[in-house]
């Protein structure tokens, strides 16, 4: 167990280090230099030669691009991200502002996606060959066809523009602040309904196909055989061997939903008028921000592949063919 | 199993269109070619064609009009003609999805190639690189290149390519350490061919059925993200219409344009559906396991 534990942190530092060179020779490929941006997004047209070099000194642009890339790691080791070019705030502070709000919502739409989903694709599993289980097939196949900002704009118009129960979009209502604590609660709730109805119903059939697959496939094996020819119920059979195995492959599916939630925030956000970190990447990228783009370009990256990581060594765990196989 | 003898791909059809579904969801897909193929014979300005508009033929006395007789679904905030747009919309659409897939298809296949014929450090570096590209959330990378390049439909193809090879690298890898020990592949080493003629002549065509399936589900992805592009306003530039840039505007007039919102969202779930049942059912009628 110890050397794979080794080996995988390994290999997660060079991924570290693949993911801010991708990062680096991505921004750099751009044409135009990062400061005529920065220069035009603050007016000043023309600038004396001394000043821009002043300029580009100050930002390491004068020195080579392995020297350069070598000043940006040293910032991400510290969680140094430079400041934006916007409002010259710390990238790092302007993130850390927003990711709470794409938490909550990221977090309570993963929850809603995971005890419908899972359920839902063992349950279907356990009734392979009845018309029941092509159904949900076919079902989460449609679900996870749809565009999210189509359903979010179907959403919209149904209940807050037809019915008019639910908000439009934002985060609390324009009151929130004369509301009483329980009604404050209220209002931030029936915010979080539309959003995170989008962005949990293509996951939850992700997670319902995905566990349904597992079961099916532990269904297939020998020792499930096995167990029936002793005569166990076809109950227990499903309970004592084949749903603790089918559950170990989902292990490394949550570990991969990261980056679609992720990237599914980028356009929840915008049509909800969220105000996370999916906005402030958005709006990064319009206004050519660049510190705040690599910032949370580095961000996300890490943070899945920490994600990765993580669910790498707890799959390694519950499965011990695995950390042996890797030997 | 007791199938009437035949080549693979004779086995895989019989068994595909056992299922009406995938049957139907192949249909839809040839209709919606022909009929972006046909785009500027069928939505032209002129009155000879069958729609009478054309995607650009701006007419802002007729604004925000619902379907009638004469604009079967509706005008947009400019008057024009939405079925006509959509038409042409199909256009890009299928475009995007299928070029973006077939650089997928050529870059995973490639280095899938490779990795699993070499093996060792080629195998090695491969999965490295896959592993960097796999904790890039796709739609964040997406935007950043379409941003930073100039949105244009040829970046957008190429962002999605360089972003969604890896499961067909995989897919063909797999392939690869599989037949790469078949005789037919001892054979070919023994008649002296040199390695490239080996991975790309014999192996490679043995290896691409599975891959296949892949990009069935990578065109789906593909159509997907372009419209989501489009809809954020980073797709293809405008006035060009695409499925997702009506779904845009829509969003100003939601509290009262809904065939605005319905159409062009209806069209881009059919065909994202669509090319998601191709490729699940070609996968198990591809699986000997499955009946």
């Amino acid at each position: 167990m110890l050397t794979y534990v080794v080996r995988r942190l390994l290999y997660g530092v060079l991924t570290f280090f693949g993911i801010t060179i991708a990062i680096f020779v991505l921004v750099h490929s751009v044409p135009g230099d990062p400061i005529s941006f920065y220069i035009g997004t603050h007016g000043a047209q023309s600038l004396s030669r001394p000043v821009l070099d002043e300029i580009r000194h100050a930002h390491h642009l004068d020195e080579s691009l392995i020297r350069q890339y070598g000043w940006w790691l040293r910032g991400i080791m510290t969680l140094d991200f430079g400041n934006s070019f916007i409002d010259h705030q710390p990238v790092t502070e302007r993130i850390a502002e927003k990711l709470p709000n794409t938490f909550i919502l990221n977090v309570i739409a993963f929850l809603v996606a995971a005890l419908i989903g899972v359920p839902l694709g063992l349950w279907s599993a356990a009734r392979s060959g009845q018309p029941i289980e092509r159904a949900s097939a076919v079902t989460s196949f449609l679900l996870y066809s749809l565009p999210s900002f189509w359903v979010a704009l179907l959403l919209m118009q149904l209940f807050s523009v037809r019915l008019n129960v639910l908000p439009l979009f934002g985060m609390t209502s324009d009151d929130y602040l004369d509301l009483g604590a329980t009604m404050k609660l209220v209002d931030r709730a029936k915010h979080l309904i539309l959003p995170v109805v989008t962005l949990a119903y293509a996951q939850l059939a992700v997670f319902a196909r995905f566990s349904k697959s597992a079961l099916t496939e532990v269904i297939r094996q020998d020792y499930i055989t096995t167990a029936r020819a002793k005569g166990a119920t076809s109950g227990a059979v499903l309970w004592h061997h084949a749903f603790r195995n089918a559950l170990i492959p989902l292990i490394t599916l949550f570990g991969l939903t990261l980056p679609y939630l992720i990237s599914g925030t980028v356009i929840v956000e915008q049509i909800f008028q969220w105000d996370g970190i999916g906005r402030l990447y958005f709006d990064a990228i319009l206004a050519r921000d660049y510190p705040t783009v690599l910032g949370l370009s580095v961000a996300t990256a890490v943070a899945t592949l920490f994600a990765s990581l993580f669910t790498d060594l707890l799959y390694a765990a519950a499965d011990p063919r695995i950390r042996l196989e890797a030997r | 199993m007791s199938e009437p003898a035949g080549g693979m791909w004779a086995i895989t059809w019989r068994r595909y269109r056992r299922s009406k579904l995938a049957v139907m969801a192949l249909l839809y897909v040839g209709v919606v070619s022909l009929i972006a193929l046909s785009a500027p014979l069928i939505a032209s300005s002129s009155k000879s064609s069958l729609i009478g508009f054309g995607p650009d033929d701006v007419n802002v006395v007729n604004r925000l009009h619902p379907p009638d007789q004469q604009h079967r679904l509706g005008t947009d905030e400019l008057g024009r003609d939405v079925l006509a747009r959509m038409i042409h919309g199909a256009r890009v659409s299928l475009t995007v999805g299928l070029l973006a897939t077939a650089m997928a298809l050529v870059v995973g296949s490639f280095l899938g190639a490779i990795a699993g014929y070499y093996g060792g450090a080629a195998d090695w570096l491969l999965s490295r690189l896959i592993e960097v590209v796999l904790c890039f959330p796709l739609l964040f990378l997406s935007l950043a290149i379409v941003a930073f390049f100039g949105p244009s439909i040829w970046t957008i193809m190429i962002a999605l390519g360089l972003t969604t090879w890896t499961s067909e690298a995989r897919y063909v890898r797999g392939e690869f350490l599989r037949i790469r020990e078949m005789e037919f592949a001892y054979a070919a080493r023994a008649s002296g061919a040199r390695d490239s003629r080996i991975i790309f002549r014999h192996l490679l065509p043995n290896a691409l059925a599975p891959v296949l399936v892949s990009a069935s589900f990578g065109v789906a992805y593909a159509i997907l993200t372009e419209s989501a592009l489009s809809f954020l306003g980073l797709g293809v530039p405008l006035p060009t219409a695409t499925w997702g840039s009506i779904l845009a505007s829509a969003k100003t007039y939601i509290e009262y344009a809904w065939w605005l919102v319905v159409f062009p969202g209806v069209a881009i779930f059919l065909t994202v559906a669509a090319f998601n049942i191709i490729g699940d059912r070609f996968r198990d009628a591809l699986d000997p396991r499955s009946n």
